[in-house]
């Protein structure tokens, strides 16, 4: 079988992360040194030969830069600061653009300056469609002299919204989602199609790497110095303030965004308030761990690194000073905050979801789930349909 | 002590200073050898024997010293060092640090009558720690010169040595260092390497693993000379049955500070792996590499000749080395050749450390070390490569950077060419030469280089 060869692949993964990646002489103590390493996926030096040697539809068809976690100790050991830990988060963004069927995750992750137009557009988008709605309506629905939110944004207006424009973006998401799975299963299905059973008997794959990240937990190995799930519960705690506003605004927006008053116990607010504190604090520490750079993950910050964790704060802060304005009956300011969070927030999910570090909230658990569709496969040996080994 | 004027100092008592000081010896010009271990010899006289021909290493090595010690036009000065290097008018003066030895260099017969009488053992620092040195002694079978040096920090002051010493007030346990300058019209700078410390990489159990030693251990171990008289494992005196190679342990890895290859790594580790093929033969012995470079003459072959004699080799540079429950070092390595990752066990590991710079700029004058690596800098090195960057003030062997011996001893040879010519051409133009006071031009007025 050929191969293709992309002799700029290299570079064009530089604008992407990769900064030392040319540096390597595949000494192999980066592989050895991983505790996540398989025989099956002995990365990262095998990720770093392939960049090397142009083999794009091998690393397209490679999961193993979703199984690191970049714990660093490959970086702290190279002998010739080839960095592969950045290497492997390189390719996770260069991967996440090539599934993007929109081309926007490729201008993004190259170029500064698209994010910041692609964030002011979609900024003034909102904006526009606010004073729109109250241009349209006189300006009537603006109350000033009590806090009546429900009016100045009708919260099953919003809603309906928020899911037109939610479902745009969940497909776009699935889009790349069926790119990656075509590209993971190609080298075992040989154009077979994977029966669905088999679909579904390993869908516990996909829900228990979504739901704990419980992989995450073993870098570092045996390491007890080093070992720390500090790391891994931080970003545990995150996924879960996040999913609770995830579900809040997706499902119960119609009960969420209220100008009802309630008592503090009631889950309308403790659910609010859990999920606004542990987003704070947790982008909060993200981002002052990317300036510090004392982690070894951290030292090579691109501008989208920093953008996810920003957002986060931006919309907990912005949310939780809608609620607190409210609270205090100030009109203006209210509902300001609230335009505010509302261009933040639709900022962030169209320059995150499926096309910046937002996709990897899906891509890592599929690519745990490919990987054991691909085992099922194999074990099962459909042949003749299915080849028996494929080439990952 | 008197102050000494010489044509040409020579700074290291290793294969390239001896070498460099015969040399100039041989063309009648006055040399001073400083060398600041007790005995000349160098890394060299504890090796067991050199590739590719595998002569013994003794036997190329003492009659140089010997050579060296008896030399009419050479003075030989162990157990100093050079403290600063200052130019004097057109000349240099080297201020000399003779440190004691608590014995009286000129009266000792080197009988060996105290070392036998002292009562003390230490870990022999020439055998690498593994057997037992005196507190008093002759530094080892073939020092040059051979006269006993004592450790006061270990002494007990028992007086043992003192009582039966044939030569009147020969031990002296009141000997200070002494301070005395050299007046030479040019130096050779020999200073050689050191070998990187087996506990520079914490991947390799940080020196703590007992039977992971280095290279220079393992000559002692294959020499005639060597403290056992076989190979036998530190930690347990087991005869090893599988022993491996870690390649580039201290060069090539910049997470060591060191960029640069070693250039001799690859080839005493087959060198050596053919020895202990031939002190063990039913060990197996595996050489973890990167890439083999053999780039000498006679060198590819004899890497062939190890391949055929069954040594293994295998492609990967090791990431980490432990320790089971019986002390067998565990080594990690991804085998680039199928991409697997495997840990083996090994009764003992050899690191192949690389080389370091010994040279301290800050002693020398004017005579920078080059950025990158911390080695001499060279100011022609791909034309005249013993030429530093102060005329006058040349160099010779791994004090320029990595090489093998061979290397050594013909940039040793082509350094005192150059220093021979420079005073040659100083004595052309009526300046200093042998014997004579040192007048005060410039050495830029030289027309030199």
């Amino acid at each position: 079988m050929s191969t293709r060869v992309d002799p700029n692949l290299l570079i064009d993964l530089q604008d992407y992360g990769a900064v030392g990646a040319e540096k390597c002489f595949n000494c192999g103590t980066c592989t050895a040194m991983c505790p996540l390493t398989s025989d099956e996926h002995p990365f990262p030096r095998n990720m770093i030969r392939l960049a090397q040697v142009g083999a794009k539809e091998q690393l397209l068809a490679s999961t193993d830069p979703w199984l690191c976690y970049y714990c660093g100790d490959c970086a702290s050991t190279c002998p010739k600061e080839a960095e592969p830990g950045e290497t492997m988060m390189a390719l996770r963004r260069w991967l996440t653009a090539q599934y993007d069927p929109t081309g926007l995750s490729a201008k993004l992750y190259t170029s500064e300056t698209a994010v910041i137009k692609t964030i002011v557009r979609i900024g003034l988008i909102v904006l526009v469609l606010f004073i729109g709605y109250h241009a349209l309506t006189g300006f009537h629905n603006i109350v000033t002299n009590s806090v009546q939110l429900n009016t100045f944004a009708p919260v099953m207006l919003v809603w309906a919204l928020v899911l037109l424009h939610g479902s745009m973006l969940f497909y776009r998401m699935i889009a790349g989602v069926f790119k990656m799975s075509r590209h993971v299963l190609a080298p075992v299905t040989m154009g077979n199609k994977v029966p669905l059973r088999i679909y579904l008997e390993t869908l516990p794959v996909y829900i228990t790497a979504f739901a704990t990240q419980r992989r995450w937990r073993d870098c570092h190995g045996d390491d007890e110095e080093k070992h720390d799930d500090g790391r891994w519960f931080k970003h545990f705690l995150l996924v879960t303030g996040y999913v609770t506003m995830l579900v809040l605004i997706l499902g119960f927006l119609w009960w969420f965004q209220t100008d009802a008053f309630y008592p503090l116990w009631h889950p309308q607010r403790w659910l609010g308030y859990y999920a606004t504190i542990v987003l704070i604090y947790t982008s909060s520490e993200i981002l002052i761990g990317r300036w510090r750079k004392t982690e070894q993950l951290h030292r090579f910050s691109q501008p989208t690194d920093w953008l996810f964790p920003t957002f986060i704060l931006t919309g907990a802060v912005t949310g939780i000073f809608v609620h607190i304005f409210r609270y205090a009956g100030w009109a203006w300011p209210t509902y300001i905050i609230y335009v505010i969070h509302v261009m933040a927030m639709v900022a962030m999910l169209d320059t995150e979801v499926g096309v910046g570090k937002w996709a990897h909230l899906f891509y890592r658990p599929l690519a745990m789930y490919l990987e054991a569709i691909k085992a099922k496969v194999r074990e099962e040996q459909l042949v003749p349909d299915f080849a028996p080994t494929g080439t990952d | 002590m008197k102050n000494l004027q010489v044509d040409a100092l020579v700074v290291g008592g290793g294969i390239a200073g001896m070498q460099s000081a015969l040399d100039l010896a041989d063309q009648g010009f006055h040399v001073a050898l400083v060398e600041k271990e007790a005995s000349i010899g160098g890394k060299m006289i504890s090796l067991s024997k050199v590739f590719p021909t595998l002569d013994c290493c003794s036997c190329i090595t003492t009659p140089k010293m010997s050579a060296v010690a008896h030399h009419e036009n050479i003075t030989l000065l162990t157990y100093c060092e050079v403290v600063a290097l200052e130019q004097n008018g057109a000349s240099y003066r080297a201020q000399i640090n003779k440190k004691p030895r608590y014995v009286n260099e000129e009266s000792c017969t080197g009988c060996r009558l105290c070392e036998y009488a002292c009562p003390l053992d230490l870990p022999s620092a020439f055998d690498m720690g593994l057997g037992a040195q005196r507190v008093i002694r002759v530094p080892f079978s073939t020092a040059v010169p051979q006269k006993a040096v004592l450790d006061i920090d270990n002494c007990i002051l028992c007086g043992k040595c003192e009582n039966v010493c044939p030569v009147a007030d020969c031990i002296d346990f009141t000997q200070t260092a002494v301070t005395f300058e050299i007046h030479a019209d040019a130096i050779v700078l020999a200073t050689g390497f050191e070998l990187t410390p087996t506990d520079a990489k914490a991947e390799y159990g940080g020196g703590k693993l007992r039977n992971v030693v280095d290279a220079l251990t393992v000559e002692r171990f294959l020499a005639p000379t060597g403290p056992y008289g076989h190979v036998l494992r530190p930690s347990d005196g087991k005869e090893p049955e599988s022993i491996a190679y870690v390649q580039c342990a201290g060069s090539r890895d910049i997470s060591l500070g060191v960029a640069y290859c070693s250039r001799i790594c690859c080839m005493y580790a087959i060198k050596q792996a053919m020895l202990l093929s031939g002190a063990l033969p039913l060990a197996d012995i595996t050489i973890y590499y990167m890439d083999i470079r053999t780039f000498g003459k006679g060198y590819e072959q004899f890497y062939q000749n190890a391949r055929a004699m069954g040594i293994e080799f295998v492609r990967g540079k090791v990431a980490r080395i432990h320790e089971d429950a019986a002390q067998n070092p565990v080594v990690r390595v991804e085998q680039i050749d199928d991409g697997s990752v495997v840990e083996r066990e090994h009764d003992m590991v050899v690191l192949s450390v690389g080389m370091l710079p010994s040279y301290n700029p800050g002693l020398i004058y004017n005579v920078p070390v080059a950025a990158d690596d911390g080695f001499v800098a060279q100011s022609a090195a791909n034309i005249s490569p013993c030429l530093t960057y102060q005329p006058g003030i040349f160099v010779a062997g791994t004090a320029a950077g990595p090489m093998d011996i061979v290397d050594s001893i013909v940039m040793a040879g082509a350094a005192a060419a150059e220093t021979a010519a420079y005073l040659e051409e100083r004595r052309a133009v009526g300046m200093a030469g042998n014997g004579r006071s040192p007048q005060t031009t410039s050495v830029k007025e030289v027309s030199y280089a």
